[in-house]
């Protein structure tokens, strides 16, 4: 090795090596601890298709659609590559919220890397923000609206709301100025902080160690016997070389993972951004799926609850967790609180999500086989058509969700029941959210009203 | 390549205090230079207040007294492509009493694209459920406010449509939209 002596004796490269790849890491260090590695290999994955698709995007309103539909129709390996930087990017939020799962019950954000941890959650931040800025780029429905939707919930926060989401759109509306922002965002801003923030972070995994599992006599570490404790740790360790064929091998298998997914699902291009569209149903990225679906649960003057607080406050707190949580005590078993909070909150954030992803058809276009129904029904089922009710109540999986399912609703209510209810639903039920129907024609309430009770 | 201690020189206090305030000062200085304008660059144009351009909805006549109406504004002037609005649906309501009511087309809860059922005379947002009736009061559903309106007048025979204010419970207009 020629080379390699010549640079060791100008800059000592040898030493600089050994002190990397040789050292110890703590004992029990597993496969839990690749996930770190992983989001690492995940986000370079980004970083260079995000370059690749550079070469032929153009970040405007007239072109954006169209380089698209270029890059995935008519680009060697285009497909392939678009849908690569599609689902590493779903990748990288599972497992950057998977590593900061593993940090968070192994407690390894306490003393001495608090600091790690600050730098870990700003970063779950900044690919969050990715997400957002980068499914503007292409332009197309779910782009447009998902945009306009997060602007609108950026207007809700107190005070400063109106302000940030004019800044984020450049302008009143979501237009051209918007997309050229996202894109500037997307593709130098956040990348520019990623990479700072990751060169933060993994400067002080090297310096500080690898945070030793907790295990034995390292479920409890008190501040002055850390240093101590985690030398024996080490001593009983193997070298960090030993442990990245771990970190290769999930890189590896990851590649192959979002590879086939690439092949198999590719990425979505719907049609071309309307801003005047009336039959479009915005939907997020599953990612912000326990976001959307927390709008269910505080509706009226309540929403800025879902929209601002308890994101906000929810980010504000990991952030802060290890200023929070100072206890000696690491092994999960010792910290029933924290376990207690933490599985709770990743129960609902998964709960949120399953209901985002199982949402029913979107609202107001049900269209149930009519053909079986008698005269009688059919002239019910169009009054329930045509009157929107599918916009908030299901009929055998189709509709809304905002109302309960009518699937059976026969053999729960009688017709009188039923008529009543719908005509006038404060009378029945005083504080019902259904809106009544005092001008719809008895004839129309009734064939409706039978219609709903044949369904058993 | 040795970090040896001989390579370290610890300056007398007053020395080192003078030198870091100089540095911050420097800093200071560079930070301004490039952040005023440059804050100012990214910021300005987002925030700057526009009189709104008024838009042209259509012909009076095509809207039929006591119906609602999809239409596309289309802006009296093609400006330059910075400041180019994108294209925007509205609701007209023309009432019985000859005068107009033009809703935005976007739910006030989170932003999603309303639509008009006119069998229910009703709108419809297809995210959360909201519900408006045809005054854009809110019926059913999460929405704080009944739907936003743009101003309008009428011009030889023209209707336009000017800027988006916001209603309360009662209709009251209670703000600008984009103030």
């Amino acid at each position: 090795m020629k080379l390699g002596d010549w640079l060791d004796e100008r800059l000592s490269t040898r030493q600089l090596a050994r002190a990397f790849f040789d050292r110890r890491i703590p004992k029990a260090v597993g496969w839990l601890h690749t996930l770190g590695s992983a989001t690492l290999f995940l986000l370079l994955v980004q970083i260079l298709t995000g370059i690749f698709l550079s070469f032929y995007y153009v970040p405007s309103a007239e072109q954006a659609y169209g380089s698209v539909e270029y890059i995935t129709k008519e680009v060697p390996f285009g497909s392939y590559v678009r849908g690569l930087h599609r689902w590493s990017a779903s990748l990288v939020i599972i497992f950057a919220v998977l590593h900061l799962l593993r940090v968070f019950f192994t407690g390894a954000y306490k003393y001495p890397r608090e600091a790690s941890w600050v730098v870990g959650v700003l970063l779950l931040g900044v690919i969050f923000a990715f997400g957002f800025t980068g499914y503007l780029l292409p332009w197309d429905q779910k782009a447009y609206w998902a945009t306009v939707v997060g602007t609108h919930i950026a207007e809700t926060a107190p005070g400063i709301g109106d302000l940030v989401a004019r800044l984020l759109k450049g302008g009143p509306d979501v237009g051209v100025k918007t997309l050229g922002r996202f894109y500037a965002f997307h593709a130098l801003f956040l990348p520019t902080i990623l990479i700072l923030l990751v060169a933060l972070h993994l400067f002080m995994v090297i310096r500080q160690g690898i945070a030793p599992p907790p295990v034995g006599r390292l479920a409890v570490i008190r501040k002055d016997e850390y240093r101590e404790r985690y030398e024996e740790s080490k001593a009983e360790g193997h070298t960090f070389l030993e442990h990245m064929v771990r970190d290769g091998m999930v890189a590896l298998a990851l590649l192959v993972l979002a590879s086939w997914l690439a092949l198999r699902y590719g990425a979505p291009l719907e049609e071309i951004a309307d801003p005047t569209t009336t039959t479009y149903v915005p939907r997020p990225e599953w990612y912000f799926y326990f976001l959307f679906e927390l709008l269910w649960l505080f509706p009226g003057q309540w929403t800025v609850v879902a929209t601002f607080w308890i994101p906000t406050l929810g980010f504000l707190f990991l952030l802060l967790l290890p200023f929070l949580d100072r206890g000696p005590e690491r092994s999960p078993r010792l910290r029933p609180v924290a376990l207690a909070i933490g599985s709770g909150v990743v129960a609902g954030v998964l709960f949120l999500t399953y209901q985002g992803a199982t949402a029913p058809a979107p609202p107001g276009r049900a269209s149930v086989e009519t053909a079986r129904l008698s005269p009688e029904l059919r002239k019910g089922r169009e009054v329930y058509e045509a009157q929107g009710c599918a916009a908030c109540h299901m009929i055998a999986g189709e509709g809304g969700a905002a109302g309960p399912d009518l699937s059976k609703i026969g053999s729960v209510r009688d017709l009188d029941w039923l008529k009543r209810f719908i005509k006038d639903p404060q009378a029945v039920k005083p504080g019902s959210p259904m809106p009544d129907s005092k001008e719809l024609p008895e004839e129309s309430l009734s064939a409706m009203a039978q219609y709903l009770v044949s369904l058993k | 390549m040795s970090n040896g201690t001989s390579e370290v020189m610890p300056l007398p206090p007053s020395r080192r205090r003078f030198i870091t305030v100089a540095l911050g000062a420097i800093s200071g200085a560079i930070a301004a230079i490039l952040g005023v304008p440059l804050a100012g660059f990214f910021a300005l144009p987002a925030v700057r207040r526009r009189d709104f351009d008024w838009a042209e909805v259509g012909l009076v006549e095509q809207f039929k007294s006591g119906e609602i109406s999809l239409a596309i504004l289309k802006p009296l002037k093609r400006p330059v492509w910075p400041e180019e609005a994108p294209k925007m649906a509205v609701f007209v309501s023309r009432k019985a009493d000859g005068s107009f009511e033009i809703f935005h087309s976007h739910c006030t809860h989170v932003g999603c694209p309303i639509n008009w059922n006119p069998g229910a005379q009703r709108f419809f947002s297809p995210c959360h459920g909201g519900v408006f009736d045809q005054d854009g009061r809110v019926l059913a559903g999460p929405p704080p406010r009944p739907l936003d309106r743009h101003e309008w007048k009428v011009e030889r025979g023209v209707l336009y449509a000017g800027p988006i204010y916001l209603v309360n419970d009662r209709l009251e207009r209670v703000g600008h939209y984009h103030a």
